[in-house]
């Protein structure tokens, strides 16, 4: 008869578990076409596609605060490319020369560019986002092979570490606040950064003490978990490679070619083959379920 | 036979002068042995060398030996000795490797690479020991203290080793999850285990206690447990009468992230008066006394403070504590404090006891003499409001009756102090007033003869 946690484990597998090894080949069948592609058709979709499992998966309400921080990077990537690119034949407006680093034209093909950019960013940091926001440390560390079940650990543990991080500069900051501390230039932030880091580091040195003292590293090591893939895990593997599979054959084909704003905006070209693959990739957003 | 054995054992820090451990000769014995002494003995040092941290982690000059469970302390490494002795260590968060309860117990087992068809039956056995079956599965960030403690006591018996050694384990809890956690090390001395026990709470241990080490500047020495007997109270005898109204909290709701953990809070304290917050682990405590210093804004409500200097001693003494020495952390706040006619930082050293640690890197001492430090640095320039969160965390007798009479002194010159505490000695040797902080509420409890 199976023991009490395995069979909690499999109930878990049954309803809203996830496998780390599933989530990783959709990850990096999502990585691979964005960065492969120069299409912003392509890149936009993946966008989608990695916009769609996320709020399948975790909801929206947690995942508002990543969309906001990945729509600020991309659109740093727009805004730097449509000041510091002066290149293309549709200008919007112009600068004078004169101004040092952001005289010149403005043009839509730059602005074009960017955007482009800013949707392989975005898309590529939700591809990766399931990671910290659907998995926990253990469930990507038990999905490792092992040869680098050690890592793992230590990577899971230096994960715990990280909120602790944020509670100690509030800590630290306070109590220097209330010692008569006040910020004035970025010199006077070192009396808070240097205890931060240190009780970091302590931190760290307490965590590895405690490690060795319940026997890490002391040779080959088992799993509590059994690591298995249920069959909508190997659904998302075959979509994730199929997609992979397509696109690349699409590429070598030809029918999904590059695409380059320069020297004037052009619609770009679109297949359905390579439309196909991008599409394989909305598989979680049909598969999982929201873990709030 | 004994499960460990020390003979003649003297172990000194790398770079360090003295020795932390001089000539320990030592035998530990299935039951529970208790191990006592002040602050900065030598009492986690000794500890540690049952499962070779010492000298294996730490490093430094070894003479002796040690052995446990048959194996060679010095020649077998800690990773292995952790099959024949658990460890749990006084912070409860860093210790946890895995999010989950059933996870970070198996984390052990893991190690020792015990097959995966044991594991699950093992972490069961270790969790019902200790009586916490009922979180299995829980994320362990969501626990208390003495829950994360009582998890840590499960990861260290889940892979049965023959000793259990547990290094202040309740300096951070409240008394009701201290109680669970020493109860729960008490039950785990069956199948002729040996359990060592490193506390300053021996109240609850003694009775149970089949051995009493008593560590003293690095020499151990054994004593008689059924000769103990519990410390007489402590007292501050109050030179004068409180004065008028210092600080008050006024229909005050405060939390985080627009989620309240206390709601409608109603206190006030008077010029030399102690009020003491009491409560649970989780409860409030800290908060409330964010609120009172201004860290923490109101979401609704009034908080009033006296004017000039606020001292605020957070959980955490090592937040306090960046100064290349201890005179130097404490110089720091009487600096800009304004340079109170005359301080000296050795004054407040005395008090403590710890004027012989002034030149010493803050980070480099014990856990209770960086409390003590802390607390030095912090009280310097004449305060107001004093604000004290956990004072005593592991702190002994002697630092604790220092703290009572430094405390006592600075209500006498008419501070207002508000004292966040498990510690009911504390309470008792000072409190005008205790204040339970509980489930979002703030509720007085039944009000002690106030001096007129």
């Amino acid at each position: 008869m199976p023991h009490p946690l395995h069979r909690r484990w499999r109930m878990r597998a049954e309803t809203n578990h996830l496998n780390a090894r599933a989530v990783a080949a959709w990850s990096a069948a999502c990585l691979v076409i964005v960065l492969a592609t120069t299409n912003p058709v392509y890149k936009t979709l993946v966008l989608a596609a990695a916009l769609a499992a996320l709020v399948a998966g975790a909801g929206f309400s947690r995942t508002r605060r990543l969309f906001i921080a990945a729509g600020l990077v991309a659109a740093f990537a727009v805004v730097l490319n449509f000041v510091s690119a002066h290149l293309g034949a549709t200008v919007l407006f112009t600068l004078p020369e004169q101004l040092p680093a952001i005289g010149g034209p403005y043009t839509l093909e730059a602005l074009a560019y960017g955007a482009t950019g800013g949707v392989t960013v975005a898309a590529a940091i939700l591809a990766a986002a399931p990671f910290s926001l659907l998995l926990a440390s253990d469930e990507v560390m038990d999905a490792l092979p092992a040869a680098l079940s050690r890592t793992g650990a230590a990577l899971a543990s230096a994960l715990n570490l990280v909120p602790a991080v944020g509670a100690t500069f509030v800590q630290v900051s306070e109590a220097q606040r209330m010692r008569g501390w006040r910020p004035r230039g970025p010199r006077s932030w070192a009396e808070v950064a240097v205890p931060v880091v240190l009780t970091s580091v302590e931190s760290s040195i307490q965590l590895a003490e405690s490690m060795e003292a319940r026997g890490f590293g002391s040779g080959p090591r088992t799993h509590m978990s059994p690591v298995r893939m249920s069959s909508r895990d190997w659904v998302l593997v075959v979509a994730a490679a199929s997609a992979v599979a397509l696109f690349v054959i699409s590429i070598a084909a030809g029918w999904a070619g590059p695409w380059a704003p320069y020297p004037q905006l052009t619609a770009p070209p679109l297949d359905a083959r390579p439309l196909l693959a991008c599409v394989l990739l909305f598989t979680p957003a049909l598969q999982w379920r929201s873990r709030t | 036979m004994a499960i460990a054995h020390l003979d003649h054992f003297t172990y000194s820090y790398p770079g360090a002068t003295g020795a932390a451990l001089l000539d320990v000769s030592a035998r530990i014995d299935s039951g529970l042995t208790v191990v006592t002494g002040a602050s900065g003995s030598g009492k986690s040092t000794f500890l540690r060398v049952f499962n070779g941290l010492v000298p294996h982690f730490h490093g430094g000059r070894v003479s002796g030996t040690a052995t446990v469970a048959g194996l060679d302390v010095l020649a077998t490494p800690t990773r292995v000795l952790a099959r024949n002795a658990g460890f749990v260590f006084q912070d409860p968060e860093l210790q946890t490797v895995y999010a989950t309860v059933d996870r970070e117990v198996a984390f052990g087992l893991e190690n020792a690479a015990i097959p995966q068809r044991e594991i699950g039956a093992r972490v069961n056995d270790a969790l019902h020991e200790v009586g916490i079956e009922h979180l299995a599965g829980r994320a362990v960030r969501t626990l208390s203290g003495g829950e994360r403690q009582r998890v840590a006591l499960a990861s260290a018996l889940a892979v049965r080793p023959r000793l259990v050694v547990l290094d202040e384990p309740t300096s951070q809890l409240d008394p009701d999850g201290a109680e669970l956690v020493l109860a729960a090390a008490r039950r785990a001395t069956g199948d002729g285990r040996a359990v060592i026990v490193s506390e300053h709470r021996l109240r609850r241990l003694m009775p149970a206690a089949n051995s009493l080490l008593v560590v003293d500047r690095g020499r151990v020495t054994e004593a008689d447990p059924a000769a103990w007997r519990p410390s007489t109270a402590m007292s501050a005898p109050r030179l004068r009468a409180p004065g008028g109204e210092a600080w008050g909290v006024s229909r005050a709701t405060v939390g985080f992230g627009g989620v309240p953990v206390l709601e409608s809070a109603e206190l006030a304290g008077r010029a030399g008066e102690v009020v003491a917050l009491a409560g649970p682990n989780g409860g409030g405590k800290t908060t409330l006394l964010r609120l009172i210093a201004g860290l923490a804004a109101p979401m609704s409500g009034t908080v009033t403070r006296p004017p000039g200097r606020i001292a605020y001693l957070p959980q955490n003494p090592v937040a306090v504590l960046h100064r290349p020495s201890v005179r130097q952390e404490v110089q720091f706040t009487i600096d800009r404090a304004g340079g109170q006619a005359g301080e000296r930082p050795e004054r407040i050293l005395n008090m403590l006891g710890i004027a012989g640690l002034a030149d010493r890197y803050p980070r480099d001492l014990s856990s209770g003499e960086r409390q003590r430090a802390a607390i030095a640095a912090v009280l310097p320039g004449a305060p107001q409001l004093v604000l004290l969160d956990e004072p005593t965390r592991g702190m002994d007798l002697a630092s604790r009756s220092a703290l009572i009479a430094i405390v006592a002194d600075l209500r006498d010159r008419g501070a207002a102090v508000v004292i966040a505490t498990h510690d009911e000695d504390l309470q008792a040797a000072l409190a005008d007033r205790v204040v339970d902080v509980a489930h979002g509420k703030v509720t007085e409890r039944a009000p002690h003869a106030m001096p007129a």
